[in-house]
């Protein structure tokens, strides 16, 4: 099992998403935007996955300042962005070594997918 | 003129007498007595002023024709600087003379002593150089000319020289920098401001202008600039040179793009944000259909996996579009290529045996059709993929052909062929047909009988060419 944060400006999609991780029989964070999730960050909660939109509503590369941040504080932690925007080359530039990306629409088998190779990867 | 001559070895000098030398030499000479009286002039003399010895010798010279010589300017020279100085070189006198009109002279002249002479003469060379003085004149001109049209130009202009210090700078140029032609003037572009243009790339972009005759344009530099705030500036710059004058020099000009990329980016902006949302839209409809998904029975989940697909598939193909369009029309070809790329990302994994290659020629179609295009190609490659390779290797070929006005699409495997693919199809593939035919419709198109030629499967189907129209009028299907 493991702990993942959910980062979504969208509370259905961020409510969705949870459920069918917690399906999977992991166990679920949420935040909606940068601050939010920093806090939960900071906190001493163990978390593998942050799993975080790349635009957050006040912010437009919200992910990307996020993931920045959140490696600072946790090295080991498992980033996966996600996006319903083109991923051009400049955004691919952005993303940290090791982290991976999803586009929306994404199924719950894709991102299941996506999960496990990151799990597996770090084990 | 010195020769050698070959039998003694010594220098033979010809006979050339004075008077062969002045008769030659091109400018108008004079020889005068210390009273001012002409003694001699040579051919070029009656030539240029249009006179003959028999009006010219002996005579004073400021009483030479009607009096043509009697310039205050030459008085000058024959009557105060000649007593006092051996020779007088370019002494420029501008006078209107009766028979050649207005002209310039250059005049030099030097005393010649001869052996108990102690008086001398004068010798006096005169050249017309009016149309030299003309051409300067001219050329000035049409330097003051070229400058006040540089400078209504908008754009910030420079002129430099190979070693890239400006020669010139325009008005405008000097405004918006903030700086004077002085302070311009002979410096080397990469050190103005704040080194702003001080960029490795420019520097080597820069330095094959002149040796190589390499034109650039469109060098984005953003940077912030002294009283002007932040800034984008496109630099172009190309050889300049004159016809008939070796040198070279390179003009470049900084256009300043800083609305233009900020209306780029804010256009961006509204469409990153506009595909944020429909996307969001579009994961709350496959979230929603995969809950219903878990509490149907297992034979109606394919049909739910289909529908996530084709709605994958048709966020996946308002991306493309935004990337392969021409502004009013998509390029065919590069749609898809982005298609086969995203398929085989969505669909085939690395190890896969299967591939999806495309032939395609440069095309255009009109958005309008750009997604039901999209959905027929992935809807035929999707079956390609599912029912043709049994064993799990393959090749499917995209191809799209310009035949006539109208667009061939093919769509072609290597597989198994139709008939032992799906002796009975299940109901999603019936379904799948279906929508073929249906996008094939939109399209206004229309499927050709297979041929039997060959392995595999080919599918080819026929659609209207786009007709381009010129920008302001709908485009129209063929």
């Amino acid at each position: 099992m493991a702990v993942v944060l959910v980062v979504e400006d969208d509370t259905f999609i961020c409510e969705l998403t949870e459920m069918t991780v917690q399906d999977w029989g992991h166990q679920t964070l949420a935040a909606s935007d940068v601050e939010e999730a920093l806090e939960i960050l900071r906190s001493p909660q163990h978390i593998d996955i942050l799993f975080t939109d790349i635009y957050l509503k006040t912010a437009v590369s919200g992910g990307f300042q996020l993931a920045r941040q959140a490696i600072l504080l946790r090295p080991q932690l498992r980033v996966l962005y996600t996006t319903g925007n083109f991923i051009t080359e400049d955004m691919r530039a952005r993303f940290l070594d090791d982290a991976q990306c999803i586009r929306k629409p994404y199924t719950p088998r894709q991102l299941q997918t996506s999960f496990e190779h990151m799990l597996a990867a770090h084990s | 003129m010195a020769v050698s001559d070959s039998m003694t070895g010594k220098k033979v000098v010809p006979d050339i007498a004075a008077s062969d030398i002045v008769e030659t030499v091109p400018s108008a000479l004079l020889v005068l007595d210390r009273d001012l009286h002409i003694t001699s002039a040579n051919r070029a003399f009656y030539q240029t002023f249009r006179t003959s010895a028999h009006e010219t010798e002996g005579s004073h010279i400021y009483e030479l024709g009607n009096r043509q010589w009697d310039i205050p300017s030459l008085r000058t020279l024959l009557e105060s600087v000649i007593p006092h100085r051996a020779t007088v070189e370019g002494f420029e006198v501008e006078h209107d003379f009766p028979t050649i009109g207005r002209r310039t002279m250059l005049v030099n002249a030097r005393k010649i002593f001869q052996p108990g002479d102690h008086d001398g003469f004068i010798l006096l060379a005169i050249e017309d150089v009016s149309e030299e003085r003309a051409a300067r004149a001219e050329s000035k001109r049409n330097w003051l000319l070229t400058k006040s049209i540089v400078d209504t130009i908008r754009d910030p202009l420079v002129v430099l020289e190979h070693d890239m210090t400006i020669v010139a700078a325009s008005k405008a140029f000097l405004t918006i920098f903030g700086t004077t032609e002085a302070e311009a003037h002979g410096r080397r572009v990469f050190e103005l401001g704040q080194h702003q243009w001080d960029v490795p790339a420019l520097r080597d972009l820069m330095k094959r202008v002149l040796p190589e005759n390499k034109s650039f344009e469109n060098f984005e530099i953003e940077d912030d600039f002294p009283g002007l705030g932040r800034r984008v500036f496109n630099l172009n710059a190309r050889k300049i040179s004159q016809p008939g004058n070796h040198t070279s020099r390179m003009l470049l000009v900084f256009e300043d793009i800083t609305d233009r990329k900020q209306r780029e980016r804010d256009a961006l902006g509204l469409t990153n944000e506009i595909s944020h949302r429909i996307k969001n839209n579009l994961q709350i409809v496959v979230g929603l259909i995969a809950f219903e998904a878990k509490r149907t029975a297992a034979p109606c989940v394919l049909g739910y996996k289909a529908m996530q697909a084709r709605i994958s598939a048709i966020a996946e193909l308002y991306d493309l579009i935004s990337h392969t369009s021409h502004g009013r029309t998509i390029a065919v070809d590069a749609y898809l290529r982005e298609i086969a790329k995203s398929m085989s990302a969505s669909l085939l994994d690395e190890a896969s045996g299967i591939a999806i290659e495309v032939k395609g020629e440069a095309l255009d179609i009109d958005p309008d059709r750009a997604v039901p295009f999209g959905l027929l190609v992935n809807e035929l490659a999707t079956n390609a993929i599912k029912h043709a390779f049994p064993d799990g290797k393959g090749r499917i070929v995209l191809c799209v052909e310009r035949i006539g006005d109208e667009i061939e699409l093919t769509v072609s495997d290597d597989g198994v062929g139709m008939k032992k693919a799906s002796v009975s199809p299940r109901i999603t593939e019936r379904r799948g047909a279906d929508y073929v035919a249906i996008f094939v419709r939109q399209l206004g198109g229309t499927i050709l009988a297979p041929e039997s030629a060959g392995p595999g499967t080919t599918i080819r189907i026929r659609l209207p060419l786009l007709l381009v129209l010129p920008a302001g009028s709908e485009p129209v299907a063929a």
